[in-house]
């Protein structure tokens, strides 16, 4: 076996363990390289900045605890943006396995900044139908939501004041792992109610998302552990996501380098192959 | 029974099915009364397609239980673990916390969950970098642009990259949006006119397959 051939098929847990130290070396001792902020995450910033004092801020962070590493540090970004800005926050989650996550995301960020639930926000929790949530919050938001998550009515709410279904909502933020997520809040929600919408996702997810930005469909998106550390960036506040920006360069340059290596050991071995075939003929 | 079986289903679809497509473009308030009632309905059945997913799922495991199937050990886990959770989940009122102490349920939450689904998604960039390793081979004049623009994207898409090769960032925000966006609007809109096309297949009952193949 020649060296190129033990090369390409060298044990995957020599794989794992790169991978593992790419990440654990630059958590432990960090370099903080500079991060450029792309149009697409200014989109939202400056839109979230625009809003006047009071205005209807809708977050629905439709993921669960599998996408936390991306999409919580965006969700804490925003939240800390909009009651920084004293927006009116109404929270949900269309997905049942993120109902505690976004409830514990809330509850923190709102603490944190001195917020009181049912005055400045208000956390609405999970209601089934997926997609059929959308719509009839579009309807009725008291129909789709007759309590809040902790059983208090939301008739009533100080902070759902004048607010009747997602007519009334200035800005909407969908922080989506999947299906129900950012393309369903657009195709049930903004398309038919027309409010402004942003969005977030995993990093996998953004290049699906492009076509709704550059139509103007969604005025902002926010790609995974980046876009987060932009928008990190742009809020001058160092959190999770800035801190695991060093870790995805070192892992990025990694899968980078062993791709490159697994071609120049590919071709090698191709052209030994051609150069034995020629004198075998 | 036939006529119960079939005509009625396929009434139902066409009369619902023109009635809320013609509904979208009618702003009457009764039009959009019947899309508030209806929308109710849907959230009503969600909750019960909830509760039919869960007995169903405990049906396929109870089988493969009782007849000790290969594997049927990993169905008593799910058995013990979904029962225990619900159990855990009632006397907590569903409620993760109750004024800021953790309850039983968002324990389990917390501790099994969050950590059990990370896990998963984490194993993931391990996988991925060994199936790029080995697979990720310029073998042909598509596969060669492919891993290219890959290089670019993941060169551009991080601080590092950005650093060490300046103009790596734009052009990777150019294959993103150009590139990228172009090809996926046209995957996009052909779905959505498929969609259509199958949509007014299934209203006017020229496609049936929904129904199922039952007995006549």
């Amino acid at each position: 076996m020649t060296f190129a051939e033990r090369m390409l098929k060298i044990d995957r847990r020599i794989i794992f363990l790169v991978i593992g130290l790419c990440t654990l070396l630059p958590l432990l001792y960090p370099v903080g390289l500079p991060i450029k902020i792309s149009p697409e995450v200014r989109g939202v910033y400056d839109h979230i900045e625009s809003l006047p004092e009071g205005s209807v801020f809708l977050l629905s962070l439709d993921f669960d605890p599998a996408s936390k590493p991306e999409l919580h540090p965006q969700a804490i970004s925003l939240l800390r943006h909009a009651f920084k800005k004293n927006l009116r926050v109404v929270a949900l989650t269309l997905w049942v396995s993120g109902t505690g996550l976004a409830d514990q995301i809330i509850t923190q960020v709102a603490g944190e900044m001195g917020k009181e639930s049912g005055k400045d926000y208000v956390f609405l929790g999970w209601s089934p139908g997926g997609t059929a949530v959308i719509i009839n919050m579009g309807q009725d938001l008291y129909g789709a939501f007759p309590a809040d998550y902790n059983g208090k009515p939301t008739k009533g709410l100080p902070v759902l004041q004048g607010v009747a279904n997602l007519r009334d909502v200035n800005y909407a933020v969908s922080l989506g792992a999947g299906n129900p997520g950012v393309e369903a809040w657009y195709v049930f929600g903004k398309d038919k109610y027309k409010f402004e919408m942003g969005g977030g996702c995993t990093g996998v997810m953004a290049p699906g998302l492009y076509p709704l930005l550059r139509s103007g469909q969604i005025n902002g998106l926010i790609g995974g552990l980046r876009g987060a550390a932009e928008y990190e960036t742009l809020m001058g506040q160092k959190g999770k996501a800035i801190a695991g920006m060093d870790a995805q360069s070192a892992t990025h340059l990694a899968i980078i380098v062993l791709v490159i290596l697994c071609n120049i050991f590919y071709f090698s071995l191709r052209k030994q192959g051609k150069q034995q075939g020629y004198s075998g003929a | 029974m036939i006529f119960l079986r079939r005509q009625v289903p396929l009434l139902i679809t066409l009369i619902t099915g023109l009635v809320f497509a013609a509904q979208y473009y009618v702003p009457h308030p009764a039009s959009e009364q019947m899309l508030t009632s209806a929308t109710k309905w849907l959230q009503i059945i969600g909750g019960f397609a909830l509760v039919l997913g869960v007995s169903s799922l405990f049906h396929v495991h109870a089988v493969k239980i009782r007849r000790k199937e290969a594997g049927w050990g990993y169905s008593f886990v799910l058995y013990a673990s979904m029962l225990g959770t619900i159990a855990v989940g009632l006397w907590s009122n569903g409620k993760e916390a109750v004024d800021g102490a953790m309850t039983a349920f968002g324990w389990i939450y917390n501790f099994m969950m969050v950590p059990l689904q990370g896990t998963m998604f984490a194993i993931l960039a391990l996988f991925i970098a060994s199936a790029a390793y080995r697979s990720f081979r310029a073998r042909s004049r598509e596969a060669t642009v492919l891993l290219i623009a890959a290089v670019i994207v993941m060169t551009g898409r991080v601080p590092l990259g950005e650093y060490l090769i300046p103009i790596s960032g734009d052009l990777s925000q150019w294959i993103l949006n150009v590139l990228n966006a172009s090809v996926r609007r046209a995957i996009l809109i052909g779905v959505s006119l498929g969609t259509v096309a199958l949509s007014i297949k299934i209203i006017f009952a020229l496609e049936r397959s929904y129904l199922g193949g039952g007995k006549e």
